[in-house]
């Protein structure tokens, strides 16, 4: 059998990559989190110095439980530098960080009890199969024995890599080996996973196949709380996100909240056949009402750009507005708040 | 619950309770599967033999007495002290080549942190890097016994050598293994742990030979009529020092004690004034020292390892 194409050869449905869903496709729906007072992570005034360089200034982190919390910002941020102190690996210059109540400088073993971790750029033992791999990592996170061969199946069945059990790990694609290294940090049953930048390097499907990974993951209850520089990737998954910026927190808290934070001017396109005055006019008597912006015409058609502010309703009663006076409209949308829109006005001016 | 299945399989296998330790359990997996471990086996056998066969060439050429007869015991202790100085001479190349990669070769391929992330606790890391390691030199020097025991058939050497010199290459190994351990966990390079583990390694060997000879040479110097009993009680014991902290010394006196005086523990040392004292011998003072230094070291790693990285 050749390994040349590991990828198309490996899906795990059997399926060849060309038909893989589409990007778009509908996601099941996201986990809520409970109690947003209940934080699982926690860093007061965290610091980070390299010699002169100050990677990390005074962040306060908050991730509370059961989220998926997308922690973004541009590359040299200071993402990696959280992690690797949230993940015992390394000391804060200044500032505390809890897990689970524990603090990571002076309980590591707790800390290391209560977190997976896959960190951006890892390596796996190349002379190992897949499930001694696993049953290597169990073992050093004191599983006894007798529970290991069971456990490494319910593993490897939720990452979809039952089917390479005997393998070598070598003989893995790297989407794969992503998902058994996921699986690896799931051994010893987390309450949080921290993972680093989960998504960068990888095909479009292996993202796909990690993001649905990440949901189910979520479901089960587990916090989540990983890095990108790619907001695309936080965008439909996250509960939460942290947007960092030269080693600062710029904002964070439910995406929700974020996107109204951030963007309350709301914008609305709104196509018509005809009759363009007297639609303004109908339009201005509506609350919420900031500006009407001609925008140029398309096919032939008229289009408005509105600026408002406030809730859905408004949009029912401009369209009711409209539709009252017989006015032809053949298009009424709100353009969508993208988080690239979010980012670059949280990040404005602190970029470098 | 205790079935008979079980408890067979307990005693069937001794190493069972080192093989829970992770580490060392996915070392030797790693070290055993495919040719690699039984290629060094050939080659160390291949060089251990041909060595001997060479000696034993050479060896009954030149042991004639004047009877025009081989002098067994002779031969026996020269092939026998040749064998062990080439296993020697081995097992200080080989071990710290198993060791100076174990901790660096974990940052190399970027997979320390993945491990220090676990609930392993460091001084299994340690142990099990080391056991892995040291299984596969004891291995080595297991597989040479025969090659060993080829000096009984001429005679001269007795039981007790072969056991006293596999303890002193033992304490070697595990000594050279600590401190191929300790600089792999000190850099996270392994080829700069090979290079400070051969220097260190190097500096031993030429220090204690170097100073096993000029001791030596001031004892065999000194004058019975000029010389106090104080002065040279200094002298031997500088020169026990230097003679014990070598391997190679360590079983050429040893040997030497004991085909004069018959002695394996003990020998006896007369004074140029012509008082005798009795002193341990020098294989006791080498183990012993070199197991707790062995030991000093292993903690050394492990506490440098606990350190969190700043
Ligand atoms: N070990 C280190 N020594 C010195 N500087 C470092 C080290 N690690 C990271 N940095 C610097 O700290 C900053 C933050 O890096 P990092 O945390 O890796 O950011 P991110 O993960 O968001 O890309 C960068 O400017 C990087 O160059
Ligand atoms: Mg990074």
């Amino acid at each position: 059998m050749s390994i040349d194409n590991p990828e198309i050869m490996e899906t795990p449905t059997g399926e060849a990559v060309a038909e893989a869903p589409s990007l778009t496709e509908v996601l099941p729906e996201l986990p809520t989190v409970m109690d947003e007072q209940d934080l699982i992570i926690e860093t007061r005034n965290l610091s980070k110095r390299y010699g002169r360089l100050q990677a990390i200034s005074n962040l306060n982190l908050q991730v509370p439980r059961g989220a998926i919390y997308g922690f973004v910002g541009p590359n040299g941020a200071g993402k990696t530098s959280t992690m690797r102190i949230l993940t015992t690996l390394m000391k804060p210059s200044g500032g505390e960080a809890y897990i689970s109540g524990y603090s990571v400088v002076t309980a590591p073993r707790e800390v290391r009890r209560s977190i997976g971790y896959m960190p951006d750029f890892f390596g796996v033992y190349e002379d190992m199969k897949v499930w001694e791999y696993l049953d290597f990592f169990a073992a050093c996170y004191e599983i006894p024995e007798a529970q290991r061969p069971g456990l490494i199946n319910d593993l490897l069945e939720l990452v979809d890599l039952a089917h390479r059990r005997d393998d070598m790990v070598d003989k893995l694609s790297r989407g794969m080996k992503q998902r058994l290294c996921l699986a690896r940090t799931l051994a010893h049953d987390p309450q949080v996973l921290i993972l680093d930048e989960p998504a960068s390097g990888l095909d479009p499907r292996a993202r796909i196949e990690i993001r649905e990974l990440l949901i189910e993951l979520a479901k089960m209850g587990k916090t989540i709380f990983f890095s990108s520089h790619i907001l695309a990737d936080v965008n439909e998954i996250c509960t939460h996100i942290g947007i960092i910026e030269a080693g600062q927190m710029v904002a964070q808290g439910p995406i929700k909240t974020m996107r109204q934070q951030l963007m309350p001017h709301r914008v609305l396109v709104i196509t018509l056949l005809g009759r363009l005055d007297e639609a303004k006019e109908a339009l201005l008597h509506v609350e919420g009402i900031l500006g009407i912006v001609d925008l140029p015409p398309e096919d032939g058609k008229i289009r408005i750009k509105v600026e408002f502010t406030g809730e859905d309703l408004r949009m029912s009663e401009m369209l009711q507005a409209l539709t009252s006076k017989g006015i032809p409209v053949v298009n009424f949308a709100e353009e969508s708040s993208d988080l690239e829109a979010v980012f670059m006005k949280a990040t404005k001016g602190i970029v470098s | 619950m205790e079935t008979p299945a079980n408890r067979s399989r307990i005693s069937l296998n001794p190493l069972r309770p080192l093989l829970r330790n992770p580490v060392a359990l996915k070392e030797l997996r790693g070290r055993m599967r495919g040719p690699r471990a039984f290629v060094v086996l050939t080659c160390y056998l291949i060089v251990v033999g041909g060595f001997t066969t060479l000696l034993y060439i050479a060896g009954t050429a030149a042991t004639y007495n004047t009877t025009g007869e081989v002098d067994g015991g002779t031969l026996g202790r020269v092939l026998f002290g040749s064998v062990v100085a080439i296993e020697l001479f081995l097992v200080t190349f080989i071990t710290p080549a198993f060791t100076a990669g174990s901790i660096s070769g974990e940052h190399e391929s970027q997979t320390y942190d993945l491990l220090r992330t676990t609930l392993l606790p460091e001084r299994q890391l340690v142990f099990g890097k080391l056991f892995s390691a040291l299984a596969y030199v004891f291995l080595l020097l297991l597989a040479a016994i025969p090659l060993q025991s080829i000096a009984f058939l001429f005679g001269g050497v007795d039981v007790e050598e072969i056991v006293i010199s596999l303890l002193v290459l033992l304490a070697t190994a595990i000594f050279l293994g600590n401190i191929g351990v300790y600089y792999s966990a000190m850099t996270h390079r392994t080829l700069r742990a090979n290079i400070m583990t051969y220097v260190t390694i190097l500096a031993v060997i030429l220090v204690t030979t170097a100073g096993a000879v000029i001791a030596l040479a001031i004892v065999e110097g000194l004058d019975p009529s000029t010389s106090s009993s104080g002065s040279e009680w200094v002298l031997l014991v500088a020169r026990g020092i230097f003679v014990c902290l070598n391997p190679l010394t360590t079983l050429l006196s040893t040997q030497q004690y004991l085909v004069n005086q018959q002695t394996l523990f003990t020998f006896k040392y007369t004074f140029t004034d012509g008082t005798t004292t009795t002193l341990p011998s020098p294989w006791i003072a080498f183990t012993i020292f070199y197991l707790l230094l062995s030991v000093a070291v292993f903690f050394a790693t492990t506490r440098h390892l606990k350190r969190i990285e700043g």
